[in-house]
């Protein structure tokens, strides 16, 4: 199969994988939400208004016709407006994804640059008892739940302590005009210490277990013990010849992590109050809010099959021997 | 004797368990909180879910800005107290007395095991205390005399009349006149009638008596003419407690925050408005237009001249007693009052939570549903995609093609987020909980077996069997099945403990099985009590407890990994 084939053949699949997607949230949420305007009705809106809306979704008409309605209004991006704040909802959810991104892939970029010398370091000092350490505390970070580990850190460094900013991306009241104007301060990056570390040690064990178990499967291979009879220093074997053939299993690892990125972590986001998409959709379930709900699970979705989409390609070209199958 | 190949495979694993050290540090943990999960009950001091309650001696010393909680006189609610130059005595329940002498509280043995409700004092040091069932004692020097009531009514209030004669007032409207010369009991007959209680008396500065009650009652005695007469106050709430200053100054206490306040003898009785309503227990003032009143829940309101505040105390407990003698102020209690945020100690190991819930039995009942959510959503989870993937990877061709795609579009769904859905949309309960954290979690488990069995059904053996005329359904689970055991146990291991992160989370969000006790819900109850900035006690425990269990799930997985995979085998 040629390149070109298999990349047709993978974006098709994507945009099939979406299709199921959207079918699944849609007689999902019509099964769990029979009359999502009810909510409404608290929100004092009069009948008229209400109508307005149930017509906008179509919800007068039968099942089968909401369920074309949606998928045309999905594919052009309309997702209506938000009940709770009365905003075109793609525009909120945007936002929101972006927090989510600059979140989730800063933690990674630390996790792996981290990681990935650490585990290479701990398999180089294979038996001791700072390898056991670092399995261990790997492994801790792993099993702790983040929300606890976020809580605890709040409780340290934030209310012990208190030299850390504990909620949100910026001090309130700040007024910026653009995603980028928000980010780019000291002050942002001052609120972001706190939930950047806390996903970044979970993420922290795959990486280095990853690298430690792959680097004392390359120790076994043949080159090293070429590299070993050239005489060469035992670290320069470690970096320059095992390292970067045991890289591969943690690019996959890295490939796969970031493709779920997306989906961020709705605990950090909810103990850290940060702006980001999963706490934007466990609030809008929670508030009855559906246009919200159902486009930010979409976005979603759509942005975690397009990551794998784009990491799938990459990574073909990364490594020839993978087939295009 | 030949093992079935089925419990050959279950066997291997097992072994290898048991050769690694963490493996088997592992094992020892997870049994230890299964065993913990199947016996919470018997394992747990408290009930989970009972609020619990204490009672307590408490004494409260009024600090330069709160009123500090300083060290207890006993285990038992202490009633009433009274101070005269340098006597005090303090009086509580089930015989409880309590001297001042020197500086140092001393506990005084008295004859009787009745709760004592009120003292008196003399300049000279005797002293009468009345309680429960009739129960009148009478100091004298160091002496406790026992006097004969008439009734065992239940006496509330006691003040001298002068230096040879008592009044005391008791909860069935009973008023006697005690002569300490003759020692004896004069019945008064009420102005009522009707056995509404009387709960205070105080001495006025004209030298009659004026006794207060249920339902605004109030009642002057006259001791020149030896009769009780009815007297309006302006309320008719229940009034607990009557404090009059030598130079007439007073100060009525009552339910839901009934303050009534008398500036100078002719003065009208004025109702204050309180800044609390809860019930007052006690007040005091002073004619110097220093007034404090006390009573439920640690309330202490101190008035400032033109209003009372409320100031800050350092314990909700019960109130009903001051103790005001120049600069130091005491306020005692408590009876029976809600353990609310007590750190650990030797009644609450892991310390009580917003409500007084014992942390420690909430912390061992919430293994139960963390260790079932586990299990069974890791069952379910293994169940699905050990079968999807033997299918998938034995059959191929279009069979394999639609389960894989199915695969693929589930790797679209971002995890936590479908869970949160799921369980929100339809009412979150223990079947909903379970099939949100273990439908999209199958994935990585059909992926990884059908891998495996993609290259098993290539093998000689499978060959064979299907030459030897074998089914197709006899080769995949006879043949190629135990093969996959190890993986298929891995997998068991690791999803345990994704499964168990997973109903923490939902939990930790509100969105856990509903009346159930779990670790997450816990750490739910904490941050939505915003209590958890300062009680550490009540969200460290419960994540380690995840953290442990997760943990030792790993390291078990950690030695199965070396079955899954033989080139670390070849390693060790």
């Amino acid at each position: 199969m040629s390149r070109r084939s298999y990349l047709i053949k993978r974006v098709l699949q994507a945009i099939f994988s979406l299709w199921i997607i959207a079918t699944i949230l849609f007689f999902l949420f019509r099964m769990g939400l029979p009359d999502p305007t009810a909510a409404l009705i608290t929100e004092g809106l009069n009948p008229e208004q209400r109508a307005a809306v149930r017509a906008q979704f179509g919800l007068e008409e039968p099942l089968w016709r909401q369920y074309v309605l949606f998928l045309t209004n999905a594919v052009q991006g309309e997702f209506g407006t938000s009940f709770s704040y009365r905003a075109p909802v793609s525009e909120i959810v945007w936002e929101r994804l972006a927090n989510t991104m600059i979140l989730m892939l800063a933690a990674i970029v630390i996790a792996y640059a981290i990681g990935v010398p650490l585990g290479a370091w701990l398999s180089w000092r294979r038996g001791s008892r700072v390898d056991t350490a670092g399995i261990f505390f790997g492994l801790m970070f792993r099993s702790a739940p983040m929300f606890w580990t976020g809580m605890i850190a709040i409780l340290v460094f934030g209310v012990m302590l208190s030299i850390l900013p504990t909620s949100g991306m910026r001090t309130l009241p700040y007024d910026a005009t653009g995603f980028w104007d928000k980010v780019l301060t000291l002050d942002f990056l001052w609120h972001a210490i706190l939930p950047v570390m806390i996903v970044a040690l979970y993420y922290l064990g795959s990486p280095l277990l990853i690298m430690r178990n792959t680097m004392l499967e390359v120790y076994g291979e043949d080159f090293i013990e070429m590299a070993r009879a050239k005489g060469l220093r035992e670290r320069d074997i470690l970096y320059k010849h095992a390292a970067r053939n045991a890289l591969l299993p943690v690019v996959t690892q890295l490939a796969v992590t970031i493709g779920l990125a997306a989906g961020g972590q709705v605990v950090v986001e909810v103990v850290f109050s940060w702006p980001g998409l999963g706490r934007e959709i466990l609030n809008a379930v929670r508030t009855s809010d559906f246009p919200l709900a159902q486009a930010s699970f979409l976005i979603m979705a759509a942005f975690v099959i397009t990551l794998n989409l784009f990491v799938d390609i990459l990574y073909t070209t990364l490594d020839p021997r993978v087939s295009f199958r | 004797m030949t093992m079935p190949p089925f419990l050959r495979a279950a066997a291997g694993p097992l072994k290898l368990m048991l050769q690694d050290r963490l493996a088997v540090i592992g094992l020892c943990v997870l049994s230890f909180i299964i065993v913990m999960a199947l016996f919470a009950p018997f394992l747990s001091t408290h009930n989970p879910r009972h609020i619990n309650e204490i009672e307590d001696g408490s004494v409260l010393t009024r600090g330069a800005d709160v009123w500090e909680l300083s060290e207890s006189l006993g285990p038992l609610a202490l009633n009433d107290a009274e101070s005269m130059g340098a006597v005090a005595l303090v009086v509580g329940r089930q015989g409880t007395v309590w001297s001042r002498e020197g500086g140092e509280w001393v506990r005084v043995d008295v004859p009787v095991e009745a709760d004592l409700n009120a003292v008196a004092l003399q300049p000279d040091g005797r002293a009468l205390v009345v309680g429960a069932g009739g129960t009148v004692l009478q100091r004298t020097g160091t002496d406790w005399r026992i006097i004969d009531a008439p009734t065992p009514a239940n006496l509330q209030g006691v003040a001298w009349i002068d230096a040879a004669a008592a009044l005391i007032v008791g909860a069935g409207e009973e008023i006697w006149r005690f002569d300490t010369a003759t020692g004896t009991i004069e019945e008064i007959a009420s102005p009522v009638g009707r056995g509404f209680a009387l709960r205070s008396v105080g001495l006025d500065s004209d030298g009659t008596l004026l006794a207060v009650g249920e339902r605004g009652l109030a009642v002057r005695y006259d001791p020149a003419t030896n009769e009780a007469a009815l007297e309006r106050l302006g309320s008719s709430r229940d009034l607990n407690h009557i404090h009059i200053a030598p130079g007439g100054a007073a100060l009525v206490t009552g339910e839901r925050g009934t303050l009534l306040r008398r500036d100078t003898p002719d003065a009208q009785w004025v109702t204050d408005p309180a800044p609390d309503t809860r019930a007052l227990r006690t007040g005091w003032i002073d004619d110097a237009g220093r007034a404090v009143a006390a009573g439920r829940n640690g309330i202490i309101m101190e008035w400032d001249g033109a209003a009372w505040q409320i100031v800050p105390t350092e314990s909700e407990r019960h109130l009903r007693a001051l103790l005001i003698e120049g600069d130091s102020w005491l306020a005692l209690g408590s009876d029976r009052f809600v353990t609310r945020l007590a750190p650990p100690s030797r009644e609450h190991w892991f310390g009580t939570d917003h409500l007084g819930r014992d942390l420690f039995s909430q912390n061992v009942h919430g293994s139960r549903i963390a260790l079932l959510v586990g299990f069974l959503g890791a069952a379910l989870v293994v169940l699905i995609g050990t079968n999807v993937g033997l299918i998938a990877g034995y059959y191929r061709g279009r069979t394999e093609t639609i389960l894989m795609r199915t695969v693929d579009v589930m790797y679209g769904i971002p995890f936590e987020p479908f869970a949160l859905i799921l369980v929100l949309l339809f009412q979150p309960s223990l079947l909903i909980v379970i099939l949100a954290v273990s439908l999209l979690t199958w994935r990585t488990v059909a992926r990884l077996i059908r891998s495996q069995v993609l290259s098993l059904r290539e093998r000689p053996f499978v060959k064979a069997a299907r030459v030897a005329g074998a089914s197709d359904l006899r080769i995949m689970y006879l043949h190629i099945f135990p093969n996959v055991m190890p993986l298929v146990f891995l997998e068991l291991a690791i999803i345990v403990g994704v499964s168990i992160i997973a109903e923490a989370t939902l939990s930790f969000l509100g969105l856990g099985p509903p009346h159930s006790i779990s670790w997450g819900g816990i750490l739910h109850d904490a941050r939505l009590s915003g209590a958890w900035r300062t009680a550490w006690w009540w969200n460290l425990p419960p994540g380690i407890f995840i953290m442990t269990t997760v943990l030792s799930v790993f390291f078990i997985s950690r030695s199965l990994e070396v079955v899954a995979n033989p080139r670390l085998r070849a390693r060790q």
